[in-house]
């Protein structure tokens, strides 16, 4: 499906009209000069955050600048009825990328032909340390969950726990959890402890339907040892699970358990 | 670097004050700092990828709050292409952010450095690479650029890159030899007129006592470099602002790979204080002044920098949050317990 028409809909409801017709005069242009349009944005486009906007493609814009719209937009107006010419330009783009460039490409992602193709670029969006970048691949955007494979999906969520990145924030996160991925989390919460350190609460909701002896240890550990949030955390877990000794667990914390049928508790309580 | 101590003894330091400035300079050698309070600082020239963390540290801690990193050579000549292009990406990315974590705008310029001039099949093929980088944002120069050996290689690419400088309309960062200087300089500003430059878009680099005048009456600006032992010590700075004022002057550390100091433009500041340099003066030399002259690259907004920083919490990786809160978490380097 080509999103174009939606994007520039939103340029326009957002954009001043010598912005629009900057990008009105740039999108019938050949690959090539679409690449330099791409490039020169920041230069006739604003910084301004984009207001009231309904998603597109499960892109949600939340946060995003003017100058970030308008270069997704351009890249869905390069031309890809050939594969080759189509990737070699975009992957210029890629090589040749400033930080907020990078940004705009990796949100871009679900919005290209040929999305196969682009799985190793979302992949080293992962791996990035640059903020931004990896935030753009991790957060408010559907191509992970359409297009990573589990490992690549679980190295997503682990590195967002890992920095203490809002995993709520990850389109797919519930309906792409997996059993690896609930070990991958009790593994991380084990050496975090023997450090003496701790994971986000909120990592714990990924467990929920995978519990085990091993990870039911460690709910234990968190309703006798966490803060408030963990304990939060655990107490939900033991409601969402089918995992006999979590029911029992929950009964004998009759203070949580009488926190969550008032319905005090609740995950958006700790995200963070 | 200064080997012989001899010489040293027979030529003392270019410290021209009176005797009580010396006396004052010598005694604050511990608390400079206390002598730039408050002020803000812009270094225009710095390769922070060759510099640690503790550096990024001791610039924002001393007031430096934005920096022009200029492309230059490696130490050891590069061997190909895509080595000059994941440089140049750097520039623009990896080190943009790295700085941004400890609150320093980074900017940078853009061009082929003199001495892999000298490699001209490789030469060729980046000067097919630069307008990709120059129009970038942030990029507010086509630099270090110029002579070294001062051979026709290097003036040939010297050449096509103030044209590409012309064309973008963006500044240019000029490069002076650091072997027979003040020929190379003159050269550099004659090439520059020649191509119908204008004066007020070239910034010359790394001056001294002997080319400063020549810099100045065509002009252009002209930048010090600040380096222990090859270029500027910046007592002699000192009294360069007192000759020539503070217009179109401006300091820079150029602290790289080799021993060099990129507090220069902080410690500059102080001694210039201490010295009775007004406020003002010292205020263009080390700040001001830098950013009139790359502004006009259209890529610089002084709210990035003069506003306080916002904390964006999406600016964190390897579990490190260097901004939070606004504090940068400082490891007690002199405590044997790493936690």
């Amino acid at each position: 499906m080509n999103y174009s028409s939606l994007l520039l809909d939103k340029i326009q409801s957002q954009a001043s009209s010598k912005e629009i017709s900057w990008v009105e005069m740039k999108d019938k242009g050949s690959l090539q000069s679409l690449q330099t349009a791409f490039v020169t944005v920041p230069r006739f486009i604003s910084k301004d955050k984009i207001q009231f906007t309904s998603p597109i493609n499960e892109v949600s814009f939340d946060n995003w600048t003017l100058d970030r719209l308008v270069r997704v937009y351009l890249l869905t107006k390069f031309d890809s009825s050939d594969k080759s010419s189509y990737t070699k330009a975009i992957d210029t783009l890629f090589d040749t990328a400033e930080n907020n460039e990078a940004v705009a490409l990796i949100s871009a992602l679900p919005f290209l032909a040929y999305p196969d193709y682009w799985i190793l670029r979302a992949t080293n969006a992962v791996r990035s340390n640059i903020g931004p970048v990896f935030d753009a691949i991790a957060f408010e955007n559907p191509f992970a969950r359409n297009h990573f494979s589990d490992l690549a999906w679980n190295q997503l969520v682990l590195k967002c726990i890992f920095n203490d990145k809002p995993i709520n924030k990850i389109e797919g996160l519930a309906e792409r959890a997996n059993q690896e991925l609930a070990t991958s989390i009790s593994n991380l919460a084990h050496e975090r402890w023997s450090a003496g350190r701790t994971i986000p609460s909120q990592a714990w909701r990924l467990v929920s339907q995978f519990m085990n002896d091993e990870i039911f240890k460690d709910i234990q550990h968190l309703l006798s040892f966490g803060n408030e949030s963990d304990r939060m955390a655990a107490a939900l877990v033991c409601t969402e699970t089918d995992f006999p000794e979590a029911k029992k667990a929950l009964v004998s914390n009759e203070d949580l358990q009488l926190k969550i049928a008032n319905k005090v508790f609740n995950w958006q309580k700790i995200e963070n | 670097m200064c080997q012989k101590h001899s010489e040293i003894a027979q030529n003392p330091s270019h410290f021209e004050g009176s005797t009580d400035e010396l006396k004052t300079s010598n005694e604050i050698q511990s608390y400079y700092t206390e002598y730039i309070k408050g002020m803000k600082f812009f270094d225009p020239h710095i390769h922070m990828t060759s510099r640690t963390t503790d550096d990024y540290t001791a610039l924002i801690d001393a007031g430096v709050v934005a920096i022009i990193e200029p492309a230059f050579w490696l130490g050891q000549p590069r061997t190909g292409l895509s080595s000059f292009k994941d440089y140049f990406s750097s520039l623009v990315g990896w080190e943009r952010f790295r700085s941004s974590q400890f609150g320093i705008k980074h900017y940078c310029t853009i061009g082929l450095n003199s001495r892999e001039a000298n490699n001209e099949a490789l030469a060729e093929e980046v000067m097919e690479i630069l307008p990709v980088f120059i129009y970038k944002e942030g990029v507010v120069g086509v630099g270090e650029i110029g002579f070294d050996d001062q051979t026709p290689a290097e003036e040939k690419y010297y050449r096509l890159q103030l044209e590409l400088a012309k064309e973008a309309n963006i500044p240019v960062q000029v490069h002076t030899p650091h072997r027979d200087k003040k020929k190379g300089t003159e050269l550099s500003i004659s090439i520059a007129l020649e191509h119908a430059l204008d004066p007020g878009m070239v910034i010359i680099d790394h001056n001294n006592e002997e080319t400063v005048e020549g810099v100045l009456e065509k002009g252009f600006w002209a930048a010090f470099t600040i380096y222990p032992f090859t270029k500027m010590g910046n007592e002699r700075m000192v009294e360069i602002v007192k000759k020539y004022g503070s217009e179109r002057i401006m300091v820079n550390s150029a602290a790289d790979w080799g021993i060099s100091d990129p507090l220069a433009v902080p410690k500059t500041a102080a001694l210039m204080k201490i010295k009775g340099i007004s406020d003002e003066d010292i205020r263009l030399v080390t700040y001001q002044n830098a950013i009139t002259a790359f502004a006009q690259s259209g890529q610089i907004n002084v709210a990035d920098f003069e506003t306080p920083m916002i904390i964006d919490q999406s600016l964190k990786f390897n579990g490190n949050t260097v901004l939070r809160g606004g504090q940068i978490p400082r490891i007690e380097k002199d405590s044997i317990i790493i936690s």
